[in-house]
């Protein structure tokens, strides 16, 4: 989930008004939000709804705040839409053809009349970065560069280029490398520079007179590039997969920018192919589509009859223009907004302009019958059995390592389920049974006093080629004693009395090759023809990877199958 | 002082009734009197002493020697060296060897005492190699020897009784510590005179006027049962400060009935049980939550995928096509969908379940209508592990579907939890995020003991994964954090612990 840092000035300044932490508290959640943490004149604020990028800076923030407040908010009248384009005064952005195969979206706008102070600039970087990071999926679908405007000459070029011939100074070298030297030798290209790697041509921005602007999704150029405090006129650029989500990224940022003082100065983007807005957009632009949901819908989910007044009431607290006709909610979409996908979406936005709290809450009226599963009604009945037989019932993870699952046990690994993408050699596999969790309990727990009697019911998994996942997951029951003296024919009187109790006939069948118990000191549980489980003496081997010392049995039964 | 004479012991009991101020109390003393053995004289002197009810009057060391039981059997049939003077006397010279087979010696036995015989001059080899005898008879040491193992028999010799050669031939065949091969043990005896106290003088008055006669009968047998001999007796009464011996029983653990009884409060609240299998597919696991494909939270960093097998076989239709349609288009959902297309070959991927919420999707397949569904299961997310992040964990989840369910039900659902199960005392409601839910609700309660904390997440189900899923009533969807409860209720503060492989810390575990 997104988190932001803000300086207080900023926060506050754009606020208006100065808050305490526990008023923060109060208000946040209208944003999804929570105060995070609140010290040295930085506010530390957690977003949690991912779909809403425009809440991901302070700006955005308080934008949502003051219209919960009924605060009239700016109007953002810079907007072009498929009907009204605004003049573009000269600056062009031409996206060619030859970038289309790589990344083939690029679009900006500019802004003037206001410098940039450091909190600015280092919340126009953070915002930036939240939405390349979380939104633009690590700059792989959106990446945002800011320029100086001043030292660019319109028209700017966004194109393929051979990425060995074409080189430029990045931010942060003193010297000219080429894109392809980039990917190696600075660190945002080692980062970044795997998203276009294997494209014959590379993502390139520059004016018309040849001035580099950037080499996106990876770095800027350290000239047109570098923006500093102090600088007044911009110009942002918003490279990607997706029109969409690149019109939304610029429409964010130019409303925030909006927010904190600058007049925003659309550019006219030229494509060469048709695109779904058209070959020419003026930027930036709105393309959302108003958003409906039927009054009887709003009520039904909600619970509360609200009439369409408290519902356009509770939509403009939160900042949504929306009108009620013919017992229909038609909602105008906030230019920095496009996560409504369905009605639900906009009868939630009802849900917080309204108040949480004004919702009393109601008891679901249904008559259902509760119920355990069958497996859990079982495995009950075992655990009281085990407990009666003088057992300590234990849990464990399921999680473990080869070292624990497949080489003590002299286990086949090819019957255990492996993860492909272990965050660590102690958590890799998924254990195909309990008795090595059983076995771990003895490692660590020789001080304890013997006779140790434990046991689990619990679940194992492992490969079975007869699913359709290739895997199965049972509920089991392992046990394990320990003593001095312990063996074989301790664990057939459990069995037995477990059989008598439970009303299963079975017998023993040999059992060969095992290598985890001693050889024709262990066996097959059988249930009719089945194999339901088995036991036996632990081989001292295993014992002695495990480092015990103490005769041990163990046996695993599938409560599964024994329940059929 | 009051003296609890009801504590002492039967042999502590007789005892002090037995002697008086200014005796002298020994061993030999009350064994003669009391018919104790010496076991028993020795526990009662260290218990009385310990009371403070006898005190040392003095102790003297004094060495004894005991017959071993090679000392009776030389004291009987002689010693090797005799043994082996009397036959060559009587049948003329032999070689060792058959001297060895003569007298069923080992020959390393006969060759000690050859040794012997030959230094003292009773004995020589002679030019054939044989032993012959060459005294008249065995005198000097041997004869000290057979006398001692002769006086040995009648009981143990002090050595202040033994002339200084019979010491010193005593010194040869006695020793403190393995004894088997020597005719004598050497024993050190301390010698301790004690004497009754004030304060033994005062229970002893205490006894007698409590009429404590030390033989009350310390537990009744079957056959004073048959025989009736209980009529008679007087049974001893037990101190109640005594320490009490450990028991290790069969128990359950202690997570494990925390999470029974919140399986049966749910149970009871109406919901049924639902469980599934740990291995997932990307479908089942994300595309039926109507979470996009590439959404953050499915990244490599999130979920654990498994190595083999990579892919599941298929994924049941119309399930599979019905969401793949809903992620791209929204298909009759209402929804406008992701828009992207559907990777097929994605959603076949298998992972660790990462969240239980897939369980409750499943459900919806199957599910009745009106119908409450729950299941506490186990989850894998790719975390460090850490005091509150497991390998894996349990999550607690479910469903309500109905007609008329909605978010005012959401809330009510919601008090119901935060007071059944969590005993809360204040419950709040803020709005959240959650990909699968529209609206969204995060239920924050006040615990008794806790305070301020979050209890779960829930919402209603998008239309996106119910219907898509074939269920057209609105579906309630939940979530409740019960590990900080269990924690708390465990006296636990590192959810590692609920896990412990320890078998003392869960032997010993408490609920709170």
């Amino acid at each position: 989930m997104p988190k932001i840092d803000t300086t207080d000035t900023l926060f506050f300044g754009l606020l208006g008004r100065t808050m305490t932490d526990d008023e923060l508290e109060q208000i946040l959640p209208v944003a999804k939000a929570e105060l995070d943490g609140h010290e040295d004149g930085i506010l530390k604020i957690e977003l949690n709804d991912t779909n809403r990028p425009d809440l991901w800076s302070s700006a955005g923030v308080v934008r949502q705040l003051k219209s919960y407040w009924g605060l009239e908010a700016p109007l953002y009248d810079f907007f072009s839409t498929r009907e009204e384009e605004f003049e573009s005064g000269g600056r062009t952005l031409h996206v060619e053809q030859s970038a289309k195969d790589v990344r083939p979206y690029s679009v900006g706008f500019a802004t003037r009349g206001h410098k940039v102070s450091e909190d600015e600039l280092e919340a126009l970087i953070q915002s930036q970065e939240k939405l390349c990071h979380n939104f633009g999926r690590k700059r792989r679908t959106i990446a945002i560069g800011l320029y100086r405007s001043d030292l660019i000459t319109y028209p700017v070029h966004y194109r393929g280029v051979d990425p060995d011939k074409t080189s430029f100074v990045p931010l942060g070298l003193d010297r000219e490398i080429s894109l392809r030297e980039i990917l190696t030798e600075h660190p945002k290209g080692r980062e970044y520079g795997h998203i276009v790697a294997d494209s014959p041509l590379f993502p390139f921005l520059c004016d018309d007179k040849g001035g580099v602007l950037s080499f996106p999704p990876v770095i800027n150029s350290d000239r047109i590039g570098a923006v500093e405090v102090g600088d007044e006129n911009l110009f942002l650029e918003f490279s990607g997969m997706d029109l969409k989500d690149l019109l939304l990224a610029a429409a964010i940022m130019a409303c925030d920018m909006a927010d904190m003082g600058w007049e925003i100065l659309p550019v006219k983007v030229i494509f060469d192919e048709e695109t779904e807005f058209g070959r020419e957009i003026t930027v930036p632009y709105y393309f959302q589509e108003p958003i409906s949901a039927p009054l009887d819908q709003v009520h039904k989910t909600l619970g509360e009859a609200l009439d369409g007044e408290s519902v356009v009431a509770a939509l403009r607290r939160m900042g949504i223009y929306a009108i009620c006709d013919d017992d229909t909610i038609w909602a105008t979409v906030p230019e920095w907004r496009n996560d409504f996908l369905h009605a639900v979406d906009l009868i939630e936005d009802v849900m917080i302009g309204h108040g949480l709290g004004n919702f009393e809450p109601e008891m679901p009226r249904d008559f259902t019958v509760g119920r355990l599963s069958k497996a859990e009604e079982f495995a009950r009945k075992i655990k009281d059995l085990m407990v009666g037989l003088g057992f300590q019932e234990m849990m464990y993870n399921y999680l473990g390592s080869r070292r624990e699952y497949i080489d003590n046990m002299r286990y086949p690994e090819q019957k255990c389920i492996i993860i492909s993408n272990p965050m660590s050699e102690n958590y890799e596999v998924v254990r195909p049974s309990i008795i090595p969790s059983l076995l771990e309990s003895e490692m660590m727990s020789a001080h304890s006093p013997y006779p140790h009697k434990i046991f689990e019911v619990g679940k194992i998994a492992y490969r079975d080629d007869r699913d359709l996942s290739g895997t199965v997951t049972r509920n089991a029951l392992g046990f394990l004693a320990s003593d001095r003296l312990m063996g074989f024919n301790d664990v057939t009187s459990i069995i037995a009395t477990l059989s008598y109790f439970l009303n299963i006939e079975y017998s023993l069948a040999a059992l060969e090759g095992d290598l985890r118990f001693i050889e024709g000191r262990c066996a097959r549980i059988m249930v009719g023809e089945r194999e339901v489980g088995v036991f036996g003496e632990i081989h001292p081997q295993v014992l002695e990877n495990w480092g015990s010392v103490m005769p041990t049995i163990a046996c695993e039964i599938d409560l599964d199958l024994l329940r059929e | 002082m009051d003296i609890d004479v009801k504590n002492l012991h039967p042999l502590e009991v007789r005892l002090l009734r037995h002697v008086a101020l200014g005796e002298d109390i020994t061993v030999e003393r009350i064994m003669a009197e009391l018919g104790y053995i010496l076991g028993q004289c020795n526990q009662a002197f260290s218990w009385l002493h310990a009371k403070g009810y006898l005190s040392e009057k003095s102790r003297q060391t004094r060495t004894l020697f005991e017959l071993t039981e090679l000392g009776r059997e030389q004291q009987q049939n002689g010693s090797p060296a005799h043994r082996i003077f009397s036959l060559l006397k009587a049948e003329g010279p032999k070689s060792l060897p058959a001297l060895s087979d003569a007298l069923a010696l080992e020959r390393s036995e006969i060759g000690s005492a050859f040794g012997q015989l030959s230094k003292a001059g009773a004995v020589r080899m002679n030019s054939d190699n044989n032993a012959e005898a060459i005294a008249d008879a065995l005198g000097g040491e041997f004869a000290l020897v057979k006398t001692l193992l002769d006086r040995g028999v009648g009981g143990a010799l002090l050595e202040s009784s033994l002339s200084d050669g019979e010491k010193a031939a005593m010194a040869k065949i006695s020793k403190k510590r393995g004894t088997a091969n020597s005719p004598f043990k050497t024993i050190e005896r301390e010698d301790v005179i004690w004497a009754l106290t004030e304060a033994g003088g005062r229970a002893k008055e205490a006894l007698l006027a409590a009429n404590i006669r030390g033989d009350e009968v310390g537990q009744l047998t079957v056959e004073m049962m048959k025989d009736g001999s209980w009529r008679d007796a007087t049974f001893r009464p037990y101190g109640l400060g005594a320490p009490t011996a450990r028991i290790i029983p069969g128990r359950r653990n202690p997570y494990a009935n925390y999470l029974a009884w919140v399986k049966d409060k749910l149970t009871a609240l109406g919901f049924e049980e639902f469980d599934g299998p740990l291995v997932e597919s990307e479908f089942w696991n994300g595309d039926a939550l109507f979470m996009p494909q590439f959404h953050s939270a499915r990244d490599i960093h999130d979920v654990y995928y498994v190595k083999e097998p990579r892919h599941r076989a298929s994924i049941e239709e119309p399930w599979l096509s019905q969401v793949a349609q809903t992620h791209e288009d929204g298909w009759k959902t209402g929804s406008r969908g992701w828009r992207y297309t559907f990777d097929h070959e994605f959603t076949l991927r298998q992972v660790l379940r990462s969240q239980g919420t897939v369980l409750s999707a499943k459900q919806l397949t199957n599910a009745k209508i009106p119908g409450k569904y729950f299941g506490v299961v186990r989850c894998f997310r790719y975390d460090q592990v850490d005091a509150t992040h497991g390998a894996d964990f349990y999550q607690t989840e479910g469903i309500v579907l109905g007609e008329d369910v909605n978010l005012k039900t959401l809330l009510g659902l919601l008090k119901m939890f935060a007071e059944e199960i969590a005993g809360a005392e204040d419950v709040k409601y803020v709005p959240g995020y959650f990909p699968f839910t529209e609206p969204s609700i995060e239920v924050h309660i006040k615990h008794p003991i806790l305070g301020w904390m979050e209890l779960g997440g829930s919402g209603i189900f998008r239309p996106e994964v119910t219907k898509a899923l074939g269920v057209d009533v609105p579906v309630l969807a939940w979530g409740l954090g019960i590990d900080r409860m269990a924690l708390m209720h465990l006296g636990l503060s590192d959810l590692r612990d609920l896990f412990s492989a320890n078998i003392e810390a869960v032997r010993t575990r408490r609920e709170n």
